[in-house]
Formats: C-alpha cells, structure tokens, sequence
C-alpha cells in the first residue's frame, strides 16, 4: 500500500532524527566529557591518545646503540621520499664485510606521518614519537640525521 | 512597576507635554528606530556567542574562552575586526547592486520587527494583518539574496542566489500553510488577537496533535527559509565556498551576517507568537490560582524565554544535521511537507468548525 | 504641507523614478530590479492609504512571486554584467509614442469620470470583512468572479506542465508535479 510505506517512511525519518537530537543533547548536558586540551596553558601536562604521531625517532640505549641494519626497507616504504638511508661497509674482525648504516636522513618537511616505514622496520629500530613543537626559522632545520654520531648498531641484531 | 509599557507610554506622556504633534511622531519615530538598530547589535553580539558556545558543547568542544571571562565578549572583538576591514567590491561586479544587496536584507529585517509584540501592550505597529504582513515582507528577503549572487559576477555566488531562491520560494508554502493552521483557529491575522486567544492556554498545547504537526513543518520550513543548516545550500562551504555572499567583505559582510541572525529571531518569535502564546504566560484554564502566579513573571520575559528556546532548537538541529542534497531538499518539500501540511489544514479546519479544541 | 502629503509625493516619486530607470537601463537585471522598487513603491501607496490588506498582498504577488519569477528567467537566459545594444532611434521614438498614447488615454478617462464620494459607505477593508465580499454569493459578492479567476490559474497550471512535459508518451502516467521538479532539479544543480 502507497499510504502505508509513505507514513511508514514519514515516521522512520523521525524516528532517526530523533535518536540523533538526543545524541547531541547528551554531549550538550555532558560537559565533563570534552576532550579540548588547553595547549599552551598545559604544556607540562599534555597527554596524548597513545596513537598520535609526530615525528620519526630512532631510540638509543645508554651505551649509545640502536637497532638499525641499513636494510633501506623504511626507504622503499616511504610514499614521498622523506628518509634516505645512507650505507657504508664495516670490516668485521674475521676480515668480511658488513654493511652498517652511515646516516639515516629524514625529511621532517616532506614527512606526512604515514607510519608505513615504521611498519616496514624489520628490526624495530625506528618509531614515531609524540612531539609536535616542529616550527624553526630556517627550512633547512628539519632536514634530521635520525642515528647519533658515534653510535653503533646493538649486538644480536641482523 | 517597571514594564515597557509603563516605559513607553511615560516617554510619549513627557514627549506630548513638551512639543507639538508633529515633532513628536517624528522624535518617536527616530526613537523606535534607534532602539531597533540597538536591539539588532545586542542581538547579533548575542546570539552569534550563544551559537558558538551551543555549537561547542554539542560537539564535545570548550568554544570561545578567550576574550573576556568565558568568552563572553568573543563576538564583540569580531564585530570590531569586521569594522575595521576593508569593504572590497570586486572589479567585474554590478557596483550599484553589490552595494545595494545588504542594505536591503537588513531593511527587510528591521521592516519584519514591526508588528511583533515584545511584552504586554508593547508593539511598534499593531496592524490588522500583522501575520500576512510578515511573510509579505519575508518573502522579500530572497531578493537581495539573489541581487547579491548575480552582481557578485562570480559563478559561486550566482549558483548560491540560486538554490537560495528554489529553497526559500519552495518552503515559503508549507510556512504558510502552517502559520495558516493557527490564523483557522484563531480567526484573525492581528497578532494581539492571536496572543490574546491563548489566555486559557496555548495553541500547541490547545489544539493537540495537529498543531504539534504545524509547529513541527513551521520549524523545520523557517530553517529552511532563513538558510540554516541542514538547509544551508545557498552558502554551503564545502561546495560553493560561501555562496552568494563569496565576494562580500568587512562590513557589507557583517550585515549579511547581521541579517541572517535577525531573521532567525524573527521568525522563532513568529513562531512563539503562534504556537507558544507570545507574551502570554503559562495559564492553564480556568486555574485562576495557578495563572495568576504565572502574571507574576513579567510578560517580556515569558515572550524572550520562549524565543531563545526555538532559536536554541534551531541551532540543536543546525549542530545535528548533515548537509541535504538540492533534490533531497525539494523532496522533502514538495512530497512530504506540503501534503502533510494540506492535510493538516484540513483536520485543523474540522477541528475549528467542530470546536474540538480546549 | 502636512507630513502624509509629504510621504506620498516621496512614493509617488520612488514608484516613478524607478519606473522610468526599469525601461532606461541597458543591464536587464537592473532594470528588473528597477521594476521591483517601482512595485514597492505602489505597496507602500497602499499602505499609506490604509489598505494594508492589498498592500500585503501586493508584495506577495508582486515582490515576492513575479519579479522572483523574472529574475530567476533572467538567470537562467542571461549572461552576467551584459549590457544590451541600443535600440534603434526609430524603435525608441515609437515606444514612446505608445507610452504616450496609454498615459493620455487614462489621463482622459480619470478627467471626463466624475468622482462622487460618499454614495455609498465604502467598506472598510478589514480582512473579514473582503474574506465575505470575496465568498458571498449575494448582492456586491464576489464569488463568481473568484471561481472563474481560480478556473484561469488551473487552466494556467495544466499548461505549464503540458510544456514542461518532456515527451507526451512517455511519461503521461507518472505524477505531474515530479516532473516539474526534477526539471527544476536539472536547472539547479
């Protein structure tokens, strides 16, 4: 019957849009769950959702090691070409050639917080950290060397 | 005691004892039109802070809290920085008729708070045909939206003009009709009359569920009508960056704005005035008792409460609803609204000749 | 000069200043919006004569309907900011010569007719009062006129939709009215 599905379809309609005006009448009343930071007054106290992505880090330990083997994967994985791995051959003591990382070179600038080089990462060397501050007076800042000098790849890891 | 009756009638008192007929319809025709210019500001200042705080606390966010304790003075410092911006006409347009366009949403405005009752025996014109002078002149309105999207020269702001025009000519019918709906039962389009007819109680409470139908299609054609939100599609940002008024600036811009928030006091107090008694207080019957403490609230108070109540529903749907579509939007109008509404003309037509109200 | 007086030449002079800009200005939207104050001017006559009930309905019909009616066609038709050519000075002698003609036919009329007042208190025009007129069916009732006025616009109404049909076979049985719409619909979007 005509009539039938048409007052059928009048009252669903409202129905429906009664369910979404007591949504938005409940977070109306609700004060206490706004999520709104209040940035620059609580800096010390920011917390973030733990999914928040920043920028790419490579973590050290205390005797100055990371986890990275230069296996270039984060490089391929990057869509717009914000890391450059550059390798260098290491002679091990029994006389053979290893290959080591140099400089990890990563492009804050190009970097769109995809995550897909830290799901590349055979070896979990490099993560997302949670910092945001990025702004600096000269473009050539966020060009980053993500290894610190000196440091050397961890024992164990191929 | 203090009413703006009292206030009214001393002023003219004073004013008549001091100078000579004439003089005085002219000073009291400049007063009104000051207060009307100072209602207007204390209302745009009001209500655009009221739609930013309600906006914010539906959508789980804090809002302006800035400028002033709360944010209270948030939409003063606007209404400053739209001052003092530069007020562009763009090379290509119609300079006369971009110029022209929010003058007249604004004259249109300030013409519709004429026969509107503000309190007890507070009206600047109490006309005869108080509720067909309204949607006379609203009808109006959809002119300097269509003056400003044409002069514009811009292909946005003409496809705005446009959508505004089908929108606002389509759900003028089914407002009409249900403003209809109450002027059946009362038998008069002076708006005293109708505010006084709801002395035991008001329409939407006298006449059931078909006026609850009328108030509902009223509500939802007068968002339509003023291009609110879901009905926004003659300024819908995502698709014509502001519509027809794209290439307004500074000050021209604020009267649009100006405008648009005016109108959506207009026309809540419309609908105050129709379905919710206007000034009138909450009576119930024959409950002298009871009434008699309702008289204690004063009128003006009861005529604002209920007015901020439908503009504070307005913006709850404004913050609920997703964008229509141009064809869902005539849809609604032209297979849902306007039979429905037909039809409860119809039953509120029964319900007036057969006297099945309170 | 009393103050009414005073407001009625100012009308007077609205009506007629943008009158005559409606049929002088080359830009065809100007000149529609000529003719719209030109028409609010006549409302606000009526309003100052006290007859609020036509002078609403003026604006309705009038403000509201036709001249939305005329700026939508504009729209639809017409290029932005296009100034029109100039007529021929032969077209523009001879249009006003009819102008002319028009304007001394009525002056003629309005001086040879004598207005006599107070034959018959004239009605006042309160909206019960034209709402009876309008449907009484007795002495100086209107309901015959009003009924063949209503046969004209439904006459009007069936031929807007015979021509905004797209084809006559093939959709004769669909609902006449979504038609019309969804030819809005294909203007619009």
């Amino acid at each position: 019957m005509f009539i039938i599905n048409y007052l059928k379809e009048v009252f669903g309609a409202v129905k429906s849009l009664a369910t979404g005006l007591r949504r938005t009448m409940y977070y109306f009343t609700h004060h206490k769950e706004i999520i709104t930071q209040q940035y620059p007054d609580n800096r010390e106290t920011l917390n973030f959702p733990e999914r928040f992505k920043g920028e790419v880090v490579m973590p050290h330990d205390e005797n100055n090691e990371h986890r990275c083997t230069g296996c270039t994967a984060c490089e391929l994985a990057c869509p717009n070409g914000s890391l450059k791995v550059i390798t260098q051959f290491n002679v091990t003591a029994e006389g053979k050639k290893k290959k080591a990382i140099d400089k990890l070179v990563y492009h804050l600038e190009l970097c769109t917080m995809c995550n897909l080089c830290i799901v590349a990462c055979p070896s979990d060397a490099i993560k997302m950290a949670q910092t945001f501050e990025h702004s600096v007076y000269d473009r050539s800042e966020l060009t980053k060397i993500l290894n610190k000098p000196g440091s050397k790849i961890m024992e164990g890891v191929e | 005691m203090w009413s703006f009756h009292n206030i009214a009638n001393f002023v003219n008192d004073w004013l008549s004892q001091t100078f000579n007929p004439t003089l005085v319809t002219i000073i009291e025709m400049v007063i009104v039109g000051v207060c009307v210019i100072g209602l207007f500001a204390v209302l745009g200042l009001v209500l655009v802070i009221m739609e930013r705080k309600v906006s914010a606390w539906i959508q789980i966010r804090l809002g302006p809290n800035r400028v002033g304790p709360k944010g209270m003075f948030q939409s003063l410092a606007d209404t400053l920085k739209l001052l003092v911006k530069e007020g562009m006409t763009p090379s290509g347009a119609d300079k006369f008729l971009f110029n022209l366009a929010p003058y007249i949403a604004m004259m249109v405005a300030m013409l519709l708070m004429a026969p509107l009752a503000f309190a007890k025996n507070f009206q600047m014109w109490d006309m005869n045909i108080g509720v067909l002078y309204i949607t006379a002149i609203s009808s109006v309105s959809v002119i300097s939206v269509l003056i400003a999207g044409w002069s514009s020269n811009n292909k946005y702001s003409l496809m705005g003009a446009m959508r505004a025009g089908a929108q606002i000519v389509s759900y003028e019918l089914s407002a009409g009709l249900s403003i209809l709906s109450v002027i059946v039962l009362t038998g008069s389009l002076n708006i005293n009359k109708i505010v006084l007819s709801q002395a035991d109680g008001w329409w939407i409470f006298k006449g059931h569920i078909p006026v609850i139908i009328a108030f509902v299609i009223f509500i939802i054609a007068v968002t339509a009508e003023t291009n609110r939100a879901p009905f926004d599609l003659a300024e819908a940002e995502s698709e014509l960056t502001a519509g027809f008024h794209t290439e307004y600036s500074g000050m021209k811009f604020a009267l649009f704005f100006l405008a648009e928030y005016v109108n959506v006091f207009i026309v809540c107090a419309i609908g105050a005035t129709l379905f919710l008694g206007g000034w009138m207080p909450f009576h119930i019957g024959n409950w002298q008792g009871f009434n008699h403490v309702m008289d204690f609230i004063p009128s003006s108070i009861w005529f604002f409460g209920k007015t901020f109540f439908l503009i504070f529903l307005i913006m709850w749907f404004r913050w609920t609803f997703p964008r229509l579509r141009i064809d869902q939007l005539l849809n609604l109008e032209w297979k849902y609204l306007l039979p429905i509404s037909m039809f409860n003309i119809l039953l509120i037509t029964a319900m007036a000749i057969g006297g099945w109200y309170f | 000069m009393e103050g009414s007086t005073i407001i009625f030449y100012l009308l007077a002079a609205l009506t007629l200043v943008s009158g005559i800009l409606a049929v002088s200005t080359r830009q065809i939207f100007r000149a529609a919006i000529f003719l719209l104050f030109s028409l609010i001017g006549i409302a606000g006559l009526y309003f100052w004569m006290q007859f609020q009930f036509i002078a609403a309905v003026q604006i309705v019909v009038y403000v509201g309907g036709i001249t939305v009616l005329i700026i939508f066609s504009i729209f639809l038709t017409q290029k932005a900011g296009e100034k029109m050519p100039k007529q021929k000075i032969g077209r523009q002698i001879f249009s006003a010569l009819a102008a002319f003609c028009g304007f001394a036919l009525v002056m003629v009329q309005v001086y040879q007719y004598t207005f006599s007042s107070n034959i018959n208190e004239a009605v006042s025009p309160t909206v019960e009062n034209i709402g009876n007129r309008m449907l009484s069916v007795g002495e100086g009732g209107f309901a015959l006129p009003f009924e063949v006025v209503s046969m004209l616009l439904l006459a009007a109404l069936v031929g807007c939709i015979v021509i905004a049909m797209r084809s006559p076979t093939e959709t004769v049985n669909e609902e006449k009215t979504e038609i019309l719409i969804e030819e809005e619909i294909d203007v619009i979007v």
